[in-house]
């Protein structure tokens, strides 16, 4: 139970310094930790696939592209002028909420939790479930690929420079 | 397996309480990406323990993939959304993008 406890302090810490930290570099920095706390968590919990999905994308993928993002338009993060009490008001919020929370949240699904139907019978193997069950989801997943890889064609076209007199 | 169903619950909303508060508080576009991707963590934790308690972990781990895909495609079209309007405008701030009001 102290090994879940200490990868959920992980994963908090990484989350309020993402959101608190004045740059974006540290904030896109702390939001990997997170998800490598996430995927420690998954690890621990049973579920390889899901945790080897997430190092690999959220804590690869996403990073590299947050940073790139970051570094395309840094000039800007100081030109706006954002009201930090705001962000200085987190920690004082979240204790407020971590006390509520703490009186309702774990009553409320513990009464939840005896609602759950608990499946007896030994679970099909993954790539089964994939490919056999939850065959549809592929030709989604495969869509929304298709429709990303549009997005990102269409906002970054080349124009020709008779249409807009010379500029790109 | 040591795991407790209502203490992964009491993370997992203060995780969402976190991302929630980022989204409404920044006018950054970047940082409210940033607490999307926090909102969207914590429904991912979400998933794999409703998974656990009901013993369909596999299951879980099958949605988790789809959703993590969701994530990403989602991030880069906003990302590149970004960038896209920082070149036109040379500003992220929120407040400052009434192009389309009418």
């Amino acid at each position: 139970m102290t090994l879940y406890l200490l990868i959920y302090f992980i994963i908090i810490m990484g989350a309020v310094v993402a959101v608190i930290s004045k740059k974006l570099i540290n904030s896109a920095i702390m939001l990997a930790l997170l998800s490598i706390g996430v995927s420690i968590l998954l690890f621990a919990y049973n579920a390889p696939w899901a945790a080897v999905f997430e190092l690999s994308v959220c804590a690869g993928l996403i990073t590299v592209l947050f940073v790139s993002a970051v570094s395309l338009v840094k000039h800007d993060e100081e030109n706006i002028k954002e009201n930090r009490v705001k962000y200085v008001l987190l920690p004082l919020l979240l204790i407020g909420f971590i006390i509520s929370a703490s009186i309702i949240v774990p009553e409320y699904f513990s009464k939840l939790q005896i609602f759950s139907t608990y499946n007896t019978q030994k679970e099909e193997p993954i790539g089964k479930l994939i490919w056999l069950y939850r065959g549809v989801d592929i030709i989604g997943q495969l869509t929304l690929l298709a429709s990303s890889v549009f997005v990102i064609k269409h906002i970054f076209f080349k124009r020709k420079e008779a249409d807009n007199g010379g500029k790109i | 397996m040591i795991y407790n169903f209502p203490i992964d619950w009491f993370f997992i909303s203060i995780l969402f309480f976190i991302g929630a508060y980022c989204m409404v508080v920044s006018k950054n576009i970047i940082k409210l990406l940033i607490g999307f991707e926090i909102i969207s963590k914590s429904a991912l934790i979400a998933v794999i323990t409703a998974g656990l308690a009901t013993n369909n972990i596999n299951l879980a781990q099958n949605i988790i993939i789809v959703m993590i895909l969701v994530e990403a495609v989602v991030i880069a079209s906003g990302l590149a959304l970004v960038v896209k309007y920082y070149r036109l405008n040379q500003s992220i701030d929120i407040t400052k993008i009434i192009n389309l009001k009418g």
